[in-house]
């Protein structure tokens, strides 16, 4: 992908809208909102609490159903599938990191990345496995319960299990969030290294601009709706945008 | 998935102990059973092939004759003349024909002492018979001294004659309806090959001997020997077409077989019986299987919410969970099958100590083995199912929350479908015992069941407000520990009603079986209410001799004794059960529920409800047929009681239908003004010369007797239900330990604002305590309204009153709290024992 002349969708919204609760205690989380994400990019997105970053990400991975609006998957349209359906898309073209919580404490760390293959019942590539492991520095651990395993360590697994089914698309909710710094960092180079060593798309939400100036482009949401974009973010350029927004 | 569902149990085993436990103990009571019966199955089948293992043919009355056929009776008499038996020993192929009887009677210990025990004389009973000298016949080998020759010899089994004191030559007393009779010791015998002889004792007798004791020359059975080469089957065809009427010739292995089967079939209904008590253990585990895997789902939110998110659609989460309760049944089931067997051997090792060599080889039948994973897989799955189902509607999102409670979903829908299902289910019960339905314990049963759902699901409802209620109290009793406790109980009325429950379940049967009981002790003293008898006569002999009421009617300051014998007649075809009483004298001793007295019967016959029914009525004529004779009778009054016998004549017209008739219960009445205690006294000593196993039973003795037996009952039913009992105690300590756990962070932050130890645990035990004594007095409402139903259902067999069961009810409730305490013990110290820290660090 070295040219930037066609640019290919990974997924989309239109009139994203998603209300929560009825009456008067209705709270609007997303306020007809579009986006595009492209492919092979790491895309972070950024708000203050309450701008509906976490909502955004659920609804474009179908964790979570829009009110109204459409989204898309690649070319495959999400709202409107069943829970099945899309309980299928998640299954094979998407990864998750989450803050925390990532693992089935009674799965070792192998089993814990080999799982949405198992689910899926496809055969892992053992090449593609090792160069995973490899990067990621998690050779030795692989026998360990997630309970023996460091929060960087168990990060990772998480970083390893979304990545071992060469998804379409990876989301990842604040997954640098439980760390200190420098497993964070670690953690953060390494998502980079896989959208550019491997073209990987990653979709991160975080309220950390120093975690955002590892992504190509920063989308900050503000009451529902995008409001400003930055491409080739530093830390310090998100830092001052964030404080404009009243951060 | 099936990986997964492994791990999962093996990640965690002990959050799934106390549920294996309960599936375990109720595989292991089905097992126990199954394993005896075929134990004892295997004995008896070698017991009678050693019987008939000997004899080709045998010849006997047929068990299949219609008894609608010219003579009924056939069966009662005596079958075979000499004549008979000559005739078999002519047929083509015959070798030997040896006609046998039978002597009833009982071979007394060298050093019996008569006394008024009913049970003196008890035990396996003699098998006395006419020696016929030839093994193959006898199914018994000489192994010392002599066959009885002489009509005054006796021979008996080597293990019966040191275990009642006897050596050859000794005097040996056989008590016969006939009185005492003596013999000389003159030789023992082994039976069949090793004589396992299941506890009894055998003896033989000259023929002219025993037929002079039975007062018949007739025999029962011939045994038929074949000549070398010549086809059984054959010779038994052959004898078959000589014979008299409604007597069969059956080659002694088919004979064999036959009994092996109809034992096998009685075998059955114990294992019917014993399946019936596993299912109601494993239905009070189904409560535990269905509260673990619930609150294990609630624990396991976040993880359920991660898979879901990665891709693992609702129906393989519900596959996951229900294979992880397979597993988990098939480990305990394993288990439980384990147990059952080691219970089997234990068990009949203990019996074998005390009533000899009942048992044959002790295996694991592959019944024990089927029943126990069928039992354990299925209860377990059933209960995983609505847990499973719960799991499958968990959202992806729940990964995504910080903590993981149970929904707080309200409880109108669970009390619609409770009260529904109670409702439903009272009026099955009440359908089974007033409609009068053909198998009125199918609905009863069905109603029962339906019932304990819907009061399982209603009582999360009444726990609400009643730990509201209670809180005050509790506070106020004990401060802050009673009012958490309170607060904890209805926090999740749900999973606490589903514990009660379980307990409820077992308190329930308890307390139905003693109203049950209680009021057919009550029935019993009703009956002595009307009883002006001041003694009845036993023996642990079958029917009371003839002669031995010869012998009390003739002492001194007796007035007179009155006699119920007992037969089997037909009436206009149909066989109906005849009851014989003396008019004259048995409104007298007993005040019988009849109108008019017996002393209206004029020659005539009462009839009672059964035959009222049937159509008949007071002023009708009916023919009445029995062994000896024919009868045409007018029905001059009725017996009100249902149960006893459907006909009652006079003495004189029992004689005439059933010649000699077996005595079923005599009354002794005394002069007036006559020492009741020195009389007694008196006719024993009287009785002890001829008929030493006679007891007579005054009747405040025979009502203790009874209550006795009624009490043995009550213990038994309690025992079975105990593994139920125990069951639901460990449900209790499950509910409690699993939500010590999900509790950890708030109980981390009580200890940390300064709750001390003590008050944790207490507060456990409280918790505790209260959904033992909801349970059990759900339990003890519920026992003793279906335990008054039951008695109201049978008033037609004479209960009159409902006795509610208090004493055992104060006993179950004290009991039920006390259990709550022990199974608060543990799940209260893990609580007490959490590190404040850590339980403030831990993560869900």
């Amino acid at each position: 992908m070295t040219t930037t002349s066609t640019v290919t969708i990974a997924a989309s919204m239109r009139g994203g809208t998603k209300d929560y609760g009825s009456g008067d205690a209705a709270v609007r989380a997303l306020d007809g909102l579009d986006v595009d994400i492209a492919q092979s990019e790491f895309t972070a997105i950024m708000g203050p609490s309450g701008s509906g970053k976490s909502t955004l990400l659920h609804t474009l991975a179908g964790l979570d159903r829009l009110t109204a609006g459409e989204s898309w998957i690649g070319e495959q349209q999400i709202t409107g599938l069943s829970e099945d359906k899309i309980t299928q898309v998640r299954r094979d073209k998407i990864g998750f990191v989450f803050q925390a919580f990532n693992l089935i404490p009674s799965l070792s760390a192998r089993e814990n990345i080999t799982l949405p293959l198992d689910i899926a019942g496809r055969d892992v590539d053992p090449q593609w496995f090792e160069e995973i492991i490899a990067i990621l520095g998690l050779g030795d651990r692989l026998t360990h319960l997630p309970a023996e395993l460091s929060g960087g360590q168990q990060q990772r697994v998480a970083v390893a299990r979304a990545l071992v089914a060469r998804p379409e698309l990876i989301f990842a909710d604040e997954p640098s969030g439980n760390l200190d710094s420098r497993s964070g960092a670690e953690l953060l180079g390494f998502m980079r290294r896989a959208v550019k060593e491997f073209g990987q798309t990653i979709v991160m939400v975080t309220h950390d601009p120093t975690a955002a100036s590892y992504s190509d482009r920063v989308l900050f949401l503000a009451d529902g709706r995008i409001v400003d974009e930055m491409r080739e973010p530093t830390a310090d350029r998100v830092l001052d945008r964030m404080k404009q927004m009243g951060h | 998935m099936f990986r997964l569902a492994v791990k999962s149990v093996k990640h965690n085993p002990k959050r799934l102990v106390l549920t294996a436990v309960a599936v375990a103990l109720g595989v292991a009571l089905a097992a126990t059973t199954f394993t005896l019966t075929n134990a004892l199955s295997s004995g008896f089948t070698k017991l009678f092939e050693e019987i008939y293992a000997g004899t080709d043919v045998i010849v006997e009355a047929d068990p299949d004759a219609d008894p609608a056929d010219e003579d009924p009776f056939a069966a009662t008499e005596s079958l075979f003349s000499h004549a008979d038996v000559e005739d078999v020993a002519a047929v083509d192929g015959v070798a030997s024909a040896w006609g046998g009887r039978q002597v009833m009677g009982s071979v007394l210990a060298a050093d019996f002492e008569p006394t008024n025990d009913v049970m003196a004389g008890g035990g396996p009973p003699s098998q006395l018979f006419n020696w016929a000298g030839d093994p193959r016949v006898d199914q018994a080998t000489l192994v010392e001294g002599d066959g009885p020759t002489a009509d005054d010899e006796i021979v008996l089994d080597l293990d019966a004659a040191p275990r009642l004191g006897y050596a050859i030559g000794d005097t040996v007393s056989v008590a016969t309806e006939a009185g005492v009779e003596e013999f000389t010791l003159v030789g023992l015998v082994r039976f069949g090959e090793s004589n396992s002889l299941q506890g009894a004792t055998l003896g033989y007798m000259t023929d002219a001997r025993s037929a002079a004791i039975n007062g018949d020359d007739g025999y029962e059975q011939v045994s038929v020997i074949v000549e070398d080469g010549a086809d059984q089957d054959a010779v038994a065809e052959a004898i078959g077409a000589i014979l008299p009427p409604d007597t069969r010739a059956i080659t002694g292995e088919a004979k064999a077989a036959e009994q092996t089967e109809q034992f096998d079939e009685l075998l059955q209904y114990i294992d019917i019986f014993a399946i019936a008590f596993a299912l109601i253990a494993l239905f009070v585990g189904a409560y535990i299987i269905v509260n673990t895997f619930r609150i294990i789902v609630t624990q396991r939110t976040r993880e359920f919410g991660l898979l879901r998110a990665i891709g693992v659609s609702g129906r393989q989460l519900r596959t996951m969970i229900l294979l992880e309760a397979l597993v988990v049944a098939v480990v305990s089931s394993t288990i439980g099958i384990a147990l059952g067997y080691l219970g089997a051997l234990g068990l009949s090792t203990l019996v074998e100590a005390f009533s000899g060599d009942i048992f044959g080889t002790v295996t694991l039948p592959i019944d024990a083995v089927l029943w126990g994973y069928g039992l354990g897989a299925l209860v377990t799955i059933i209960a995983a199912i609505m847990p499973a189902i719960h799991a499958s509607t968990i959202s992806p999102m729940e990964a995504l929350r910080e903590s993981a409670t149970e929904s707080k979903k309200p409880l109108r829908l669970r009390n619609v479908v409770g009260g529904a299902l109670t409702l439903l289910g009272v009026l099955a019960i009440v359908a089974g015992l007033y409609l009068g339905i053909e198998k009125p314990y199918i609905p009863v049963g069905a109603g029962a069941m339906i019932l304990i759902i819907g009061v399982t699901l209603l009582a999360a409802q009444v726990l609400v407000p009643l730990a509201y209620g209670l809180k005050a109290t509790l506070t106020r009793v004990f401060r802050v520990d009673g009012k958490l406790a309170a607060n904890n109980i209805h926090r999740e009325p749900r999973r606490s009603a589903n514990t009660a429950a379980a307990l409820m379940i077992g308190v329930m049967l308890l307390a139905l079986v003693a109203t049950f009981t209680e009021s057919m002790k009550s029935l019993v003293t009703e009956q002595f209410k009307g009883n002006s008898a001041d003694f009845f006569v036993f023996t642990s002999q079958g029917a009371i001799p003839e002669g031995a009421i010869e012998v009390i009617e003739g002492e001194d300051g007796v007035a007179y004794v009155t006699s119920t014998g007992l037969g089997t007649v037909l009436v206009d075809g149909a066989t109906t059960n005849v009851g014989v009483i003396d008019p004259e004298t048995a409104d007298l001793a007993f005040d019988y529920n009849n109108e008019p007295d017996f002393d209206q019967m004029d020659g005539g016959a009462f009839i009672d409800p059964s035959m009222v029914e049937a159509g008949f009525e007071v002023g009708d004529d009916i023919t009445v047929e029995g062994p000896e004779g024919s009868a045409t009778l007018t029905i001059t009054g009725k017996y009100l009681n249902e149960g006893d016998a459907q006909v009652w004549v006079d003495e004189d017209t029992g004689h005439e239908l059933l010649g000699d008739y077996p005595i079923a219960q005599s009354m002794v009445v005394l002069d007036e003004g006559v020492d009741a205690t020195a009389a007694q006294d008196q006719i024993l000593e009287a009785l002890a010369v001829d008929y030493p196993l006679v007891v007579l039973q005054s009747p405040g003795e025979f009502e203790q007797l009874a209550n006795q037996f009624i009490d043995l009952l009550l213990g038994i039913i309690s025992a079975m239900l105990g593994a139920a009992l125990i069951i639901a105690l460990l449900g209790v300590a499950n509910t409690l330990l699993l939500s010590v756990t999900e509790r950890t962070r708030e109980i981390g932050l009580l200890r940390a604002v300064g709750v001390r130890r003590r008050s944790i645990r207490r507060m456990i035990r409280i918790e505790s305590m209260v959904m033992a004594v909801f349970g059990t007095v759900l339990g003890m409402i519920l026992g003793v309204g279906l335990g008054a139903a039951l008695v109201r259902a049978l008033e037609d067999f004479g209960f009159t009153t409902i006795t509610i069961p208090w004493v055992w009810l104060l006993i179950y409730t004290i009991a039920a709290a006390l259990a709550g305490v022990l199974a608060a013990v543990w799940p209260a110290r893990r609580a007490a024992k959490l590190d404040i820290l850590q339980a403030i660090a831990f993560d869900g």
